[in-house]
């Protein structure tokens, strides 16, 4: 976990674009972060701000075209991800990174068995018997704290339940014992109850495993629980960049400062939270300069017009603003 | 799944009496009778014999239950146009030439439009995929008598490389069938078109991908089974159809099948021909869909596991 060593993830000037009947929605617009072996980073942002669509380039989930990808740097463990051919990227996926998604009811085919899912995961990447890779899956639903595992196995996914299939899904990612693990929203789709129980669950297991863990989500709440640092993205854009005790602490950025006070359950008590005026920039047709100057209780004429540069704020923090002081 | 099919067998028994009472009905419904003769009218006491011959003289009801006590005995009557075999030795003569020309005709058709339909849902808004929806658009628009003269103009008028008509040597048999084989090419590359985009769409696609398995793999083994659900519950009825034969075809390519008989007993008032085929249609439709669903439930879990374990 030394600086000096090569990151897990490492995003350079990031831009992805889609191209529809009326013109380009720009998704992400210059986005640059990394993520050091067995650390854990959270993305945060509203709907809409490219957090999701920077994951899924990374593992070259987007089909081009739509999608427009460019970016100085884009790796994986050090494998350049814009030079890899299919047969690299296909082998990259679930092996070097596996990803977790939002809604565990349609991740899984239907009409195979959740072993049979499980067990094509741990056989497509490595050369082990039908037998083995059974015990393995088995195995594996155990250490995501699924009882009757052997049961689970030859289950449909129509026959469980949310939760119960998002252990599934984290069992299936951890499968090839992944150096780091996306996940995209893995609780929005859950009851509350079980929100917490999945997200303590990735987190003992990211350090059980001794894996990178990227985040991504809209809810403050959870990045608070589960990740060393956080990126909050903003209109295709990062925002701030910081360790997470400091973004509560002493969020740098008006936008991170907004975020914070539209969460429920602050120290002060709040009888109202605050909302944020106004609505996320349109991606097909994005403000100029600043992205969040709309939006923004101390905006100027200057962050109407010149885009704020990602400038350090202190050791380890960045944050791309001009009134920043 | 036992209990199912006997249920599913039993409201086929039920369909099958009600379906032969409309029948049965709506034949009789249509004025003139048999021996009515057109230009060459019978007289009256000649007729009337035949009438009481073949037990038209009776009340309906009567007419009715004693078909269908023939019917229970696989007894079909004798066709009033040739009295000289029974309606089951006429179905049996005219059927082999539908069912080669119907069966050939989807055997061939169904795969190419399967491949067409797949090709244009993998290489959608290319080339690909517009040729393939204007062959799929042109095979349902263009009616098969067109398809079927346009046939017979190029390849036996100009080329000469086929008869025109008949049915007595297989290479007689070539252009009826692509005549007939459009049809079921044409519905199938649109409905697996459809299919799998609405497949490839899916979330688990890209979890599918996430998960490092080759695009070749997503498709033949997960996106093609998950397509070919809904395309079961259209392909036996569509079977069904050519075990009759297309009225169409076979009338164009003069094919000694099935479908001219549809036509005829009708016009004729051929009662207990025009009954058996009625019935023998009635018979076919529900197993193809019995049949279906049996499939349905096989390929597609959610019908046979149906509650939550957990």
């Amino acid at each position: 976990m030394s600086a000096s060593a090569t990151p897990l993830v490492e995003i350079r000037e990031l831009t992805v674009s889609f191209a529809q009947h009326d013109g380009l929605v720009q998704a992400v617009r210059g986005v640059t972060l990394h993520v050091d072996p067995g650390e854990s980073l959270g993305i945060v942002g509203e709907s809409g701000s490219g957090k999701s669509v920077s994951c899924m380039a990374v593992l070259r989930l987007l089909r081009s075209p739509p999608a427009r990808i460019t970016a100085t740097k884009l790796a994986l463990a050090g494998v350049d991800m814009m030079q890899a051919d299919k047969k690299q990227i296909t082998g990259m996926r679930g092996r070097v990174a596996a990803m977790i998604f939002q809604d565990p009811m349609t991740a899984f085919d239907p009409v195979f068995t959740i072993g049979h899912q499980i067990i094509e995961t741990i056989r497509v990447h490595r050369n082990v018997s039908k037998k083995a890779a059974r015990a393995e899956a088995q195995d594996l639903l155990e250490r995501v704290k699924i009882r009757n595992a052997a049961a689970i196995l030859d289950s449909y996914p129509h026959q469980l339940s949310g939760g119960m299939l998002q252990r599934a899904m984290i069992a299936m990612a951890l499968s090839c014992q992944p150096q780091i693990l996306f996940a995209d929203e893995p609780t929005t789709a859950l009851d509350v109850t079980v929100q917490a129980q999945i997200l303590q669950l990735i987190k003992e297991l990211q350090q059980e495993f001794g894996m990178g863990l990227i985040m991504v989500t809209h809810d403050l709440g959870v990045v608070a629980e589960t990740v060393d640092r956080v990126v909050v993205m903003y209109g295709g854009k990062v925002m701030e960049q910081a360790p997470v005790q400091d973004i509560f602490d002493s969020p740098a950025h008006p936008y991170t400062k907004a975020l914070l006070g539209a969460m429920p359950g602050q120290a002060d008590g709040r009888a109202r939270l605050t909302e944020i005026p106004g609505a996320s920039p349109n991606p097909a047709a994005p403000p100029t300069g600043c992205p969040f100057h709309p939006r923004c209780p101390v905006a100027d004429a200057q962050c109407a017009a010149e885009v704020p540069p990602l400038i350090s704020v202190a050791d380890g923090r960045q944050a791309a603003c001009w009134r920043l002081t | 799944m036992i209990g199912f099919i006997l249920r599913r067998l039993m409201s086929i028994g039920v369909t099958f009496i009600i379906v032969s009472m409309i029948i049965f009905l709506m034949m009789h419904a249509i004025p003139g009778g048999p021996f009515d003769g057109g230009d060459m009218p019978m007289p009256p006491a000649v007729r009337a014999t035949l009438m009481e011959r073949y037990g038209l003289d009776q009340p309906l009801y009567m007419q009715y239950f004693k078909y269908m006590a023939g019917v229970v005995r696989l007894d079909f009557g004798i066709p009033f146009q040739s009295p000289g075999e029974t309606v089951l030795e006429l179905l049996g003569r005219a059927w082999v030439p539908s069912l080669v020309l119907g069966g050939l005709g989807v055997l061939i058709g169904t795969p190419l439009g399967i491949l067409l339909g797949i090709a244009a849902a993998l290489r959608r808004n290319t080339w690909v995929d517009y040729l393939a929806s204007a062959v799929a658009t042109l095979g349902l628009t263009i009616p098969v008598f067109v398809t079927s003269m346009l046939l017979i103009l190029v390849f036996a008028v100009w080329l000469n490389w086929f008869p025109s008509s008949g049915w007595g040597s297989p290479d007689r048999w070539v252009l009826p069938i692509i005549a007939y084989a459009t049809i079921p090419m044409a519905t199938y590359a649109r409905y697996t078109r459809s299919a799998m985009l609405d497949t490839l769409n899916k979330p688990f696609v890209t979890v599918l991908r996430a998960k490092g398995l080759s695009e070749t793999r997503i498709i033949y083994q997960h996106v093609l089974r998950n397509s070919a659900i809904p395309m079961v519950t259209v392909f036996l009825p569509m079977f069904i159809g050519t075990a009759t034969g297309s009225i169409f075809v076979e009338a164009m390519f003069r094919v000694p099948g099935l479908g001219a008989y549809f036509v005829s007993s009708i016009r004729t008032r051929d009662y207990p021909l025009e009954m058996a085929l009625m019935l023998m249609l009635t018979v076919m439709f529900c197993l193809a869909y019995l049949i279906s669903d049996i499939l349905y439930a096989w390929l597609n879990p959610r019908m046979k596991h149906g509650g939550r374990k957990q």
